[in-house]
């Protein structure tokens, strides 16, 4: 009897001390999840790679400054080796874990495979021009789109008095979308488009060049992304063909550069965001926001940033405001947080109700490579 | 610019790539009865390690021999570490450690070199030569004259010399040409090498013409083994096959269109294959 007595207070004071330690340790491992799904191995690496850097720079950033209202973020990566099967299965498990955002970072067939799982949350953030999410969904394009990006080129080639332009592209996912917006595009702005596809595995572009680069064209247009891009740039060379070349806003990278710097034709020309040139950034905000985006990354990766990894930063920015709202798995109230106020960032996005791309033709520049380093293009000779 | 001009250019281009990897496939296949999958991880090895010491300030020849050697010796330890002690086992089971030995390069290159595409300077780097209305540079002639002729050499060294019957005979009947004094696993090795410096050799021709990254073996084996199958895995037949394929390639691309390309390639893969054992069941051929 006496011994029951004894335990019972005992037996009461273990429970709240397991109790105690139970809360303490749920508070303490409260964290914002958030998924990433990227190709860090196979085709398309180069690109998953260069968005994972920037996630995990702001991830470390902000941890170390305490994280976003007491919580720190917690950052799953999943490879999806740009396979939409394997992307879906990423999204799902994280969805099941709670993220509350997807940081969207792969291509177009996986993006286009996970919107179905999104439609009740939580936020995807997408950083590729090839996507377009609709309106009604939770997804959101922090990329212009690739319409944008070829009425770009569309108005350089306007600008320079030119109707004429030869297009190589990939027969992938991307390829097609690009094709779509050029033969819309260039349709409208009546500039005659030659076109010729390239297999993915194609080890000479040469009778592709042949077909669209005559000496009536007097630009042409890659829109080629990855190692294919180099294969493209090496046959330019190899015909010696004097027309500037514009290459895809996916190849205007460091690793690129360095490939290219002793095979590249006369002129080299890209697609990309303005803040990959913060002088050439109308809005002051913006333009100092790129510079000190571009100072970062490459004092923290010894290598220049380019416009996929802006991209990541403008995907990070906004995934930064959605976790400052009151309550960012309330996904309905975040869809009209983000259609309603421009989002600060290397670029500000501007969502609205009835389209979530954040940016416009406006934030696309034509670039030229010069001396190594990314320039506003000069016209066309 | 005459694109039948170029088509033709870049198809001999093409079909010497396809004749360099096939004869190295077919080579190891005839001596061994194995399907080596990691036979054009030889290429990438080649083009990653000459590229990365191109990077480190070594000159291209030497970077490039160096980089060879190191193919050279993935493609022989193979064998002799991951072949020659299972030869007993099912060769179906021997083949997919071939794979799995292409997976691990794939996972080294990655860690050695990251994802991102390399490659180094050509060997002759002067400008394109210039023929009636089509270009190829200087490197891409070097490809082809490289490219079929040494294919034509082993092709016609496998089947017309002492030496080379020997090679063959080690794979029809091991226990038999061992009988006749035929050094098999001397015969297997030297098979191995000879199929490793034809990957490495088409990489130092090909890659500064391109790129490489982590996962360009594959797509080269199964370039080689197109022109392999198509042949019939044939030593010379080889030689055809892979010229045949290129142009046709070119051709299909330059006038049809890059989205022809491999459904056009593999119905033709799909014809031989099924012409091949309509000779096999009704007589008149015999098997690879």
């Amino acid at each position: 009897m006496k011994t029951i007595a004894l335990a019972q207070p005992l037996v009461v004071a273990a429970a709240c001390l397991m109790l105690a330690s139970g809360q303490a340790s749920a508070q303490s491992e409260q964290v914002w999840k958030i998924g990433e799904v990227a190709p860090l191995t196979g085709p398309a690496a180069t690109v998953g790679t260069r968005l994972n850097k920037v996630a995990k720079m702001w991830v470390e950033d902000v941890n170390a400054s305490g994280g976003i209202a007491g919580r720190k973020i917690e950052l799953t990566t999943c490879n999806d080796e740009n396979r939409p099967e394997k992307a879906v299965a990423c999204a799902r498990d994280m969805i099941d874990k709670g993220a509350v955002i997807i940081l969207g970072n792969s291509l177009t067939a996986s993006l286009r495979a996970i919107q179905p799982l999104v439609r009740r949350g939580p936020i995807l953030l997408i950083p590729s021009p090839n996507v377009v999410p609709t309106a009604d969904s939770y997804g959101f394009q922090v990329s212009p789109a690739d319409s944008h990006i070829t009425e770009a080129v569309a108005a350089y080639l306007k600008a320079n008095g030119l109707s004429q332009i030869g297009m190589v592209a990939a027969t992938d996912a991307s390829g097609e979308v690009g094709v779509a917006s050029a033969r819309k595009i260039f349709g409208e702005n009546r500039i005659e488009l030659r076109l010729a596809r390239i297999d993915l595995r194609a080890t000479d572009a040469s009778t592709q060049l042949a077909t669209v680069a005559g000496s009536d064209i007097k630009v042409v247009y890659s829109s080629y992304t990855g190692a294919g891009a180099i294969t493209v740039v090496k046959s330019f060379k190899n015909l010696g063909l004097q027309q500037p070349l514009i290459v895809s806003y996916g190849n205007m990278s460091e690793a690129f550069v360095q490939l290219v710097k002793d095979v590249k034709p006369p002129r080299l020309l890209g697609t990309s965001v303005a803040g990959i040139v913060p002088d050439l950034v109308a809005d002051a905000g913006d333009r100092e926001r790129s510079r000190a985006f571009l100072e970062k990354y490459s004092k923290r990766y010894s290598e220049r940033a380019d416009m996929i990894n802006l991209l990541g930063a403008a995907a990070v920015d906004v995934a930064e405001a959605i976790l400052k709202t009151p309550k960012p798995d309330d996904y309905e109230a975040v869809k009209k947080y983000l259609e309603s106020t421009p989002i600060p960032s290397v670029h500000t996005q501007r969502f609205s109700a009835t389209n979530h791309v954040g940016l416009d033709v406006s934030s696309v520049i034509i670039v030229e490579l010069k001396d190594g380093v990314w320039v506003k293009a000069d016209p066309v000779k | 610019m005459n694109l039948f001009t170029q088509a033709i250019m870049s198809g001999l281009m093409i079909g010497a790539v396809y004749t360099f990897l096939g004869i190295g496939l077919v080579l190891v296949y005839r001596t061994s009865r194995i399907l080596n999958l990691a036979h054009g991880e030889t290429f990438a090895i080649t083009g990653v390690a000459a590229a990365l010491l191109v990077g480190a300030g070594l000159p291209l020849i030497a970077a490039m021999a160096i980089a060879i050697l190191i193919a050279l010796a993935f493609a022989t330890g193979l064998h002799r570490f991951l072949l020659r002690p299972r030869a007993e086992w099912p060769a179906g089971t021997l083949i997919l450690i071939t794979l799995g030995a292409a997976f691990v390069v794939r996972g080294v290159l990655i860690l050695v070199a990251g994802t991102d595409p390399v490659s180094f300077p050509a060997i002759f780097p002067e400008a394109p030569i210039r023929f009636a209305g089509g270009a190829i540079p200087p490197q891409g002639v070097a490809l082809i004259v490289l490219g079929f002729g040494v294919s034509a050499a082993i092709g016609l060294f496998l089947s017309t010399t002492r030496a080379g019957k020997q090679l063959l005979a080690a794979a029809e009947n091991p226990y038999a040409a061992e009988l006749l004094g035929v050094n098999v696993e001397r015969a297997r090795l030297t098979a191995y090498a000879i199929g490793g410096l034809l990957g490495a050799l088409a990489g130092v021709l090909l890659i500064p013409l391109i790129a490489v990254d982590f996962q360009s073996g594959l797509a080269m084996t199964l370039r080689g083994f197109i022109a392999a199958a198509i042949s019939g895995m044939s030593p010379v037949g080889v030689l055809f096959s892979g010229l045949g394929l290129g142009l046709f390639e070119a051709m299909v691309g330059a006038y049809l269109g890059a989205l022809y390309q491999d459904p056009v390639m593999f119905c033709i893969l799909i014809l031989v294959a099924l012409w091949q054992s309509r000779k096999i069941r009704f007589g008149g051929g015999r098997r690879a």
